[in-house]
C-alpha cells in the first residue's frame, strides 16, 4: 500500500495539510500501543507495523519536497538509472549528453564553489576577506530568492499534475513529471549552495 | 563505507588539477553536474590540431572523494589519447579501476559525461561533426 492510499488520498500533489494532520492524530490514537496491551501478540505487532507506516506516510506527505519526490518514485522515475542510460545513449551516438541542469546554473554553481574555496582558504590562514565576504553575501541573497522562486514554480507544477490526473491526460502527466524532475534537480543544487555559503559565512 | 586505496590515492594526490585557457581553439571545456548529490565537475582538454591527440588535460571538481578520484583518473587516461580513443572510455572502466561501490557509480558516469562534454566543446570550436569518432557504431 502506498502512502496516498494509506490516507485514502488520490495521487494528487496539492494536499490539505491540516486535514492530513487531523487524520494522522486520529489514526495515531487508534493505533496507540496502550490500546493493544491486553490483545494477542500478533495484533500488537500488526498495530505496531501500521503505526510505523503511518509515521512514514505522514512525514513524507506533509513535506512538499518529500511528497513530490515520493510521487515521482511511485511514478517510476529513477533519476540515477535515467542519467546512466542517457550517458549510454550519448556514447553510442558519439554525441554529448544533454545535461538535465541548465548550463547557466552549472556555471554559477561552479563559480560560487570557487569563491567558497577561496573563502575557506582565507579563513584557514586566519584572514578575513571583506570583498569576498560581500560577494558571497550577494550570492546568498540571490540563491535565497531563487529557492523561493522554485517553490512557487513547484506549486504551479502541482496544479498541472493534479489537473492531468483529473482529466486523465497522459501527455500532460508525462510533461509535468519531466518538469518536476528538472525543477527538483535544480533545487538540490540551490539547497547545497545555500548550505555551503551559510557555512562559509558562519551565519 | 571505506574507499578503495586507489580512490584515496587520487583524492589525496589528485592529478592534473587546474585550468586551461578556455578561449583557445585547441581547448575543449566540459562542465557537468550530478544534481542528486550537488556535484559539479569541470574537465578541460588541449588537443594538438595536427594529430588530434589530447596533449593536456585538467580538472576541477567540487564533490565527494569518488567524484574527485573519477575525474582525476579521467584526465590521466585521456592524456596521450586521440579524440576517438578518448571517446571509447566508459564509466564502467572507471568503476573497475577505482573499485567504486554501487552507490558511487554516478560519479563515474559524471566523469564520462565530462570527457564527452569537453570533446563536444572542442568539436564545436573546430567545426568537427558531432558524431565523428564515435566509439562504436550502434549497429
Amino acid at each position: 500500500m502506498n502512502y496516498f492510499e494509506f490516507f485514502s488520498l488520490p495521487r494528487k500533489l496539492t494536499i490539505d495539510v491540516p486535514a492530513l494532520e487531523k487524520q494522522y492524530y486520529a489514526l495515531s490514537r487508534k493505533l496507540h500501543p496502550d490500546r493493544f496491551a491486553a490483545k494477542p501478540v500478533a495484533e500488537q505487532e500488526a498495530a505496531l507495523a501500521q503505526s510505523s507506516l503511518l509515521n512514514d506516510a505522514y512525514r513524507t506527505l506533509k513535506d512538499p519536497i518529500a511528497r513530490t519526490q515520493y510521487l515521482l518514485t511511485q511514478e517510476g522515475v529513477e533519476l540515477e538509472e535515467q542519467s546512466k542510460s542517457a550517458t549510454e545513449a550519448a556514447r553510442a551516438s558519439g554525441t554529448e549528453k544533454k545535461q538535465i541542469v541548465p548550463p547557466e546554473l552549472l556555471e554559477e554553481v561552479f563559480e560560487l564553489n570557487m569563491q567558497l574555496a577561496e573563502m575557506r582558504a582565507a579563513k584557514q590562514m586566519g584572514e578575513d576577506e571583506p570583498e569576498l565576504r560581500r560577494d558571497l553575501m550577494t550570492a546568498k541573497d540571490a540563491f535565497d530568492a531563487k529557492m523561493l522562486e522554485t517553490q512557487a514554480e513547484l506549486e504551479r507544477l502541482w496544479a498541472d499534475w493534479d489537473a492531468a490526473v483529473e482529466a486523465e491526460d497522459p501527455g500532460l502527466r508525462e510533461a509535468t513529471k519531466d518538469a518536476m524532475v528538472v525543477l527538483l534537480n535544480k533545487r538540490s543544487y540551490l539547497r547545497n549552495l545555500v548550505r555551503d555559503v551559510n557555512e562559509a559565512l558562519g551565519v | 563505507m571505506a574507499y578503495s586505496d586507489k580512490v584515496v590515492d587520487h583524492y589525496e594526490n589528485p592529478r592534473n588539477v587546474g585550468t586551461l585557457d578556455k578561449s583557445s581553439t585547441e581547448v575543449g571545456t566540459g562542465l557537468v553536474g550530478a544534481p542528486e548529490c550537488g556535484d559539479v565537475m569541470r574537465l578541460q582538454i588541449r588537443v594538438n590540431p595536427e594529430t588530434n591527440v589530447i596533449e593536456d588535460a585538467k580538472f576541477k571538481t567540487f564533490g565527494c572523494g569518488s567524484a574527485i578520484a573519477s575525474s582525476s583518473l579521467a584526465t590521466e587516461w585521456v592524456k596521450g589519447k586521440t579524440i576517438s580513443e578518448a571517446l571509447a572510455i566508459t564509466n564502467t572502466d572507471i568503476v573497475k579501476e577505482l573499485a567504486l561501490p554501487p552507490v558511487k557509480i554516478h560519479c563515474s558516469v559524471l566523469a564520462e559525461d565530462a570527457i564527452r562534454a569537453a570533446i563536444g566543446d572542442w568539436k564545436k570550436k573546430n567545426n568537427v561533426a558531432e558524431t565523428e569518432g564515435a566509439a562504436v557504431a550502434a549497429h
